[in-house]
């Protein structure tokens, strides 16, 4: 029954939006449709909620991937969008293209739960979500400079700071060290 | 007093009768992230009983506990949190690195993870295992027993000055850290 509805879905998605993005099927028959930058990200959402057939509700999940190798095309990062609905039950993956400075649109004026997904995905990836209420890191010591999860980063480089660099230990009986 | 009431006299030094005392009720100040802290819990319930030992009055407060046992992957952003814990523990106190994790950063040799508790306080016995079995860590009180009984002198880092223990994010001089001892299967030797 959910397959034959998310199969519609595909249908509406199909003539309705795919006409000037793309758009594609993933293995289990989930839609994947590609915005044309960050304004058209956020206008889709909208058509989303208001169709009468999709009624999209809930933020499933958002998160971001590196794209270096250029496999889906020339820009940096590609913001993915996880929605469903909880009436329908339709889910609809909308990507978003980012070339290398270019700033998304926050999503936490039609969902608050995009608020930490949006810091995450900027602690990780250093993407800034325009009109974020508090876009500052969640998950790295406030600290911290690099995006961790950047292609470029080494994975194995942690930055010293004077705490977690190694503490100085002495043979001296200052205080009361020794336990006799 | 024995049986028949007549008083008894066990004559002894006094940091004798000290030790005596530490190494048998060792409170546990548990620190547990991760999956160690199960088998740490696990150590501590009735199968296992810690209380055998006298390390069972679990504090969760560092001003009443001797003994950290450190349970689990430490990130670089808890590191402060640690070290002020220990920084609050009062002396004698003694720290138990418990499992891959504390010990070496274990697994995860990452942007974001201490390698080894050790960077940021001394540490007394590590127990190895991914999670070690509770025996493993009863193995390593037993030893911290033996510690403890020979009254070896312990590394300790040096303790904060005034402003330093207002922003405890500054540890800033570094000397790397050397064991004084190490336990061997026939007890207790100095690390040479």
């Amino acid at each position: 029954m959910v397959k034959e509805i998310q199969n519609k879905a595909n249908e509406i998605l199909q003539n309705t939006f795919a006409s000037e993005r793309k758009f594609s099927l993933d293995k289990v028959g989930e839609p994947i449709l590609w915005a044309n930058g960050p304004k058209d990200a956020l206008h889709l959402i909208k058509k989303f909620q208001d169709h009468i057939d999709l009624k999209i509700d809930f933020l499933s999940d958002l998160t971001a991937y590196d794209n270096t190798d250029k496999k889906d095309g020339e820009g940096r990062f590609v913001v993915v969008i996880q929605l469903l609905s909880m009436q329908t039950f339709i889910r609809i993956r909308l990507k978003v293209l980012l070339k290398a400075n270019e700033e998304m649109e926050t999503l936490t004026n039609i969902w608050p739960a995009a608020n930490w997904l949006e810091r995450e995905v900027f602690d990780m990836y250093g993407i800034i979500f325009a009109g974020h209420p508090n876009l500052k890191r969640i998950l790295m010591d406030e600290r911290f400079h690099g995006h961790p999860l950047r292609k470029e980063y080494p994975y194995k480089q942690r930055e010293p700071f004077s705490d977690n660099t190694k503490i100085n230990l002495s043979n001296s009986t200052r205080g009361s060290s020794s336990h006799e | 007093m024995s049986k028949d009431g007549s008083s008894m006299v066990y004559p002894t030094l006094l940091n004798h009768a000290a030790k005596w005392a530490r190494k048998n009720s060792l409170w546990p100040m548990p620190y547990g992230t991760s999956c160690c802290g199960i088998e740490l819990m696990s150590t501590l319930s009735s199968t296992y009983d810690l209380a055998r030992f006298g390390a069972e009055v679990v504090r969760f407060s560092p001003r009443q506990c001797d003994m950290l046992i450190v349970a689990g992957t430490i990130t670089t952003k808890m590191g402060p949190v640690l070290r002020t814990i220990y920084d609050q523990m009062l002396e004698p106190k003694w720290v138990i690195a418990m499992g891959a994790c504390s010990s070496s950063g274990g697994i995860f040799d990452t942007y974001s993870v201490l390698q080894g508790i050790d960077e940021i306080m001394p540490v007394d016995v590590y127990v190895p295992g991914c999670p070690p079995i509770p025996e493993g860590l009863i193995h390593a009180i037993l030893h911290l027993q033996k510690v403890i009984d020979q009254g070896l002198p312990r590394n300790t880092a040096e303790k904060p000055s005034y402003d330093e223990a207002i922003n405890a994010m500054t540890y800033k001089k570094y000397v790397g850290p050397k064991s004084q001892y190490v336990v061997t299967e026939s007890g207790v030797l100095p690390n040479r």
